[in-house]
């Protein structure tokens, strides 16, 4: 794509290497772990070994002896000052700690606050806790079982642990197609459980200043901002208003939506340095990150698709059992509670549609993240793509005609989708096509047959997927009622040089580079002398945060729209400067000339020294705008994923021999940086695929808690991608850009399971549940005798 | 999580002998790595202890344990046992059944079952290992078990036939460390790898 700036200024389209990267490369980043305080105490949690027990007593008379404990907190503790429940995201309720029952194996239970970490570590073993187990319910299916137990008996009137029935679309009209429809397909799919175990877990330095009446909190958080205010809600009472609390989310080690909600080992750090009036720092270690903080996906979906003979799909039924764990504590947006599933109808165009939902209660640990996707949006998409190759199998024909046929077509954008979105812009055959080119489709097609033949197992998978990103238009999008706006804050100085602060908050995309590039295309200022900021409420404005591919979509367009605001400035202090009127003046990136007269110029620096030494009488001096965007509709980045898979027959290993990845996410800011997350979001859709779920056992024990059982692919697990695009600008966001942080996440795993199954396909296998497991392979081919 | 392992053995000595001892409580206690009987409440229910360590997690379950069946003409035997972790780490059970029959080489033939359930932290962190831990502590007592039988054989002959049977000291309950287990639950592991069954 060509660039509308120099590489000098290094505007959008510039593979512009990362600022960020030099001290992350170097060791130099600051993580919360990193900070450390005069007199900071440590914290560590004593958790419950059991997923549903009564606690009968604890006894922390023996930690106490311990040198070094200052506390041991426990619920009753915090209910003394109503702190012991918290609500949350979801407007459901969830514990800080337990005064009398727990509902997961890993639920914090009681906190030591000791002067060293290690101490509090050999603490936690001294507090001796009395239970009373009682059976738990794990099986989401059973959860609603008239004898099941009622978990949340703490709500009054409660008589069950169903949590929130939805659904959207049409239910008479879809069940009226599919009672008359030439074919229908079904499928039962599930979506597991996983975690997105990003490389830092989470925890915090809750900073209490008892003269000053201060709180400052470091924060593993994805959004700041709301956070300080969640904390005013919560702890306005005991006086902590929002003015005095500050909330800095500092480097961050990975976020994938596993740091927006707010856990209760942070609100136990904040009570305790509240009450004792000493910095108190709490960092999870690796299993309790993997076992009690939020999970994300687990949808059991039964799904349909009804289609005419030709092969024209006509409607989708889709009923989803979603397993929350013992509370609701999702991160959606306040009206969506199954986020943006109802994107199910993908690519397609089909005039009906109809999905509901239900959410259970069951002594597993809350959540309900949204892992690298904009709220449910990949198990939408694994259920449509999925169900696309299921529809071509039943009948018969290849699973890219099948597509090509039913893709909405490019001129048919803005498109009203059946469950009520308008999606803004796309070209999905164009997308595929250069898939398949690149790939090589139908050699590739024709190496299958003969490899059959000779009784070899090889599958091609596709996954054409529809994103719907960058949350949201503030008639419909709110968080806990703060509505999804978010902000850009640019000061430029006098010898022109900006910094530009932010609502949200990078946990490695690149903010620090792609949004100077923005501000740098607008304003003609090199990027490399733009500083970007984010991550601290004191200084940055207000904004929701960073997640659901939300940045680019809403603060990019900030940042965009903040800039213009101070073009419209310069070219004001132009005209005052060359003495001619603003209709005379023409920008190209970096100066105002004159029309006809391009040596007649005043390069934007001269324009901002100007704007502080020699501004025009009746104007304001300075050179800052703020912008706070309140995006019209959403964005909707697709893409075509193509995988090729062998399977072993020995083993029933499935080797991925190619993957080819064309995206297409609008106008895109730094191809390198573009690059970078679809590698990174490929190789975490491989890792659900073929190797990532949480299990449990009938008694609530997680058996894979740690990284020896978890499997998170490394390099020798993933395979080289092989990445292209095409670009289709979104019409609504000011230079185009759609966002593209999550795609990859979203489209890969049903573009794995699709080759698998198509490898498989000739067996009569039409469906496998992710993780798709050597070892689940391995049954298959023994169950079909076509094991070596 | 549960872990079911079954195990076959043959003894020397006599079925009598073999079944006396073996539905002794007492006795049969004392073979267990780790157990102990602390008190007797009736002639089928005891309380005890075992002791585990399996890497960073020490548990002291305490419980008990009930002869559930005891089937002298089938020389049937069913024990249950039921603890708790003394510090609220989690809690385990057991059920354990024995037949006892002569087989056509005139020796004693033993048949035991386990099932073990595990929760708790043992099961959080120790999954993986429980099977192996299980077979590895299984594999000890049935060690016991025989050189207990040969100790009461060589007292018997040592004291002349006929005479009244003293039972050998009982061993000293001592918390059993998997970590020392580790080498050989990894060697069972890479045997198994190659497709070899190892040794029990």
């Amino acid at each position: 794509m060509t660039c509308k700036t120099s590489k000098e200024i290094g505007g959008v389209g510039h593979s512009l290497k990362r600022k960020e990267d030099a001290r992350f490369l170097k060791g130099r980043g600051n993580y919360v772990d990193d900070i450390k305080l005069p007199g900071m105490l440590y914290m560590d949690i004593v958790r419950s070994p059991y997923a549903y027990a009564k606690i009968l007593s604890i006894n922390a008379e023996e930690a106490l002896k311990l040198p070094g404990v200052l506390a041991v907190i426990t619920g009753k503790d915090l209910a003394q000052y109503n702190l012991h429940w918290m609500p949350t995201l979801m407007s459901d309720t969830q514990m800080v700690l337990p005064t009398d029952t727990v509902m997961y194996q890993a639920q914090e239970v009681a906190a030591v606050i000791a002067t060293d970490r290690y101490i509090a570590a050999d603490a936690i073993e001294l507090v001796e806790v009395e239970y009373e187990v009682m059976d738990p319910v794990i099986n989401p299916f059973k959860s609603l079982d008239p004898d099941a137990p009622v978990l949340r008996a703490d709500k009054e009137g409660k008589t069950d642990n169903h949590i929130f029935h939805w659904e959207v679309g049409d239910r008479d009209g879809t069940d009226e197609i599919f009672k008359n429809a030439d074919i229908t397909v079904k499928e039962q799919i599930y979506i597991p459980r996983i975690h997105v175990a990003s490389i830092e877990t989470c925890g915090c330095v809750a900073s209490y200043d008892k003269v000053k009446q201060h709180m400052t909190i470091y924060l593993t958080t994805q959004a700041p901002h709301a956070i300080r205010t969640v904390v005013a809600l919560v702890a306005g009472h005991v006086g902590l208003s929002e003015e005095r609390i500050r909330v800095v989310s500092p480097d961050i080690g990975g976020g994938f939506g596993g740091k927006v909600p707010v856990y209760p080992g942070y609100v136990i750090a904040v009570a305790a340095s509240f009450l004792i009036g000493k910095p108190v720092k709490w960092i999870e270690d690796r299993s309790e990150n993997l076992q009690a903080d939020s999970f994300a996906r687990d949808y059991h979906m039964t799904c349909e698709l009804a289609a005419t003979k030709d092969g024209k799909i006509q409607a989708l039924r889709i009923k989803t059992l979603a397993d929350h764990g013992y509370t609701d504590a999702a991160a959606n947006p306040s009206k969506f509670p199954a986020g943006m599933f109802s994107i199910c109808t993908g690519s397609y165009d089909m005039k009906t549609a109809f999905t509901e939902l239900d959410a259970v209660y069951t002594n597993k640990p809350p959540g309900g993240v949204a892992y690298r996707c904009s709220f449910r949006v990949t198990e939408a998409a694994h259920a449509i793509e999925r169900m696309v190759d299921r529809l071509a199998l039943e009948m018969k024909i290849d699973p890219a005609e099948l597509r090509f046929k039913n893709f909405i077509k490019k001129e048919d954008f803005p498109y009203q989708s059946a469950l009520g979105w308008e999606y803004d812009s796309g070209d999905y055959e164009a997308a595929l096509k250069l898939a398949m080119e690149k790939i090589g489709y139908d050699e590739l097609r024709k190496e299958q047959a003969e490899k059959r033949a000779k009784g070899e197992l090889m599958g091609i998978g596709i996954s054409s997927f529809t994103e719907i990103v960058g949350a949201g238009p503030s008639k419909d999008f709110d968080i806990l009622g703060i509505k999804m706006f978010d902000s850009c804050e640019i000061r430029v100085h006098p010898t022109g040089k900006a910094i530009a602060r932010f609502g949200t908050k990078s946990q490695g995309q690149g903010h620090e580079t792609t949004y100077a590039q923005i501000i740098a295309e607008e304003l003609g200022i090199p990027a490399d002398h733009i500083a970007i900021e984010e991550g601290d409420t004191d200084t940055a404005p207000y904004g929701l945060g960073t997640y659901a591919s939300r940045s680019t979509p809403t603060a990019g367009a900030a940042a965009t729209k903040a800039a213009r605001k101070l073009r419209d400035k310069a070219k004001k202090i132009a005209a005052y400067l060359l003495e001619v009127s603003e209709e005379d003046l023409e920008w190209e990136p970096g100066k105002f000339f004159v029309k006809g007269a391009p040596e007649k110029a005043k390069t934007i620096q001269e324009i901002v020294f100007a704007a502080y030494t020699n501004h025009p009488q009746g104007m304001e001096a300075g050179f800052e705008a703020t912008h706070y965007y309140d995006p019209p509709n959403l964005t909707f980045p697709f893409g075509s994923y193509i995988c090729v898979v062998d399977i072993d027959r020995g083993t029933g290993e499935v080797k991925i021999r190619r993957f080819v990845a064309v995206d297409d996410c609008g106008t895109i800011i730094n191809p390198m940086i573009v690059e970078g997350q679809i590698h990174g979001g490929l190789t975490q859709g491989l890792a659900p695929a073929l190797y990532e779920e949480l299990i449990y056992d009938e008694e609530g024990n997680i058996l894979n808690g740690t990284f020896m059982d978890y499997l998170v692919p490394t390099a020798v697990e993933t395979p080289h991608w092989e990445t292209d695009k095409t670009c289709t600008p979104s019409p609504h966001h000011p230079i185009g850009a759609k966002g593209v942080g999550e795609s990859a996440t979203v489209g890969a795993p049903p573009a794995i399971a699709n080759a698998v199954v198509d490898a498989l396909s000739h067996l009569g296998v039409t469906h496998i549940d992710i993780p798709i497991s050597a070892a689940k392979v391995w049954q298959i081919l023994h169950e079909k005798g076509v094991a070596e | 999580m549960k872990a079911k392992i079954d195990k076959k053995f043959e003894v020397e000595q006599d079925i009598q002998t073999v079944w006396k001892f073996i539905s002794d409580p007492h006795k049969v206690v004392t073979c267990v790595p780790g157990a102990q009987i602390t008190e007797q409440i009736d002639d089928r229910n005891y309380v005890g202890t075992v002791s585990l360590q399996v890497g960073p997690v020490k548990t002291s379950y305490k419980g008990e344990v009930t002869i559930a069946r005891l089937e002298d003409d089938k020389y049937e035997m069913e024990i249950i046992g039921k603890g708790t972790d003394t510090k609220g780490k989690g809690n385990a059970g057991m059920v354990l059944i024995g037949t006892l029959s002569k087989n056509d080489r005139g020796l004693t033939e033993v048949i035991n079952s386990m099932e073990v359930s595990v929760s708790g932290k043992l099961a959080q962190f120790g999954s993986r290992m429980i099977v192996d831990v299980t077979d590895q502590v299984f594999g000890q007592f049935i060690d016991n078990v025989k050189n207990q039988l040969k100790a009461i054989e060589e007292a018997q002959k040592a004291s002349g036939e006929g005479q009244a049977f003293v039972p050998p000291p009982a061993q000293e309950a001592k918390p059993l460390k998997a970590l020392p287990l580790l080498f050989s639950i990894i060697l069972g592991y890479i045997m198994r790898l190659f497709g070899r069954k190892p040794k029990s």
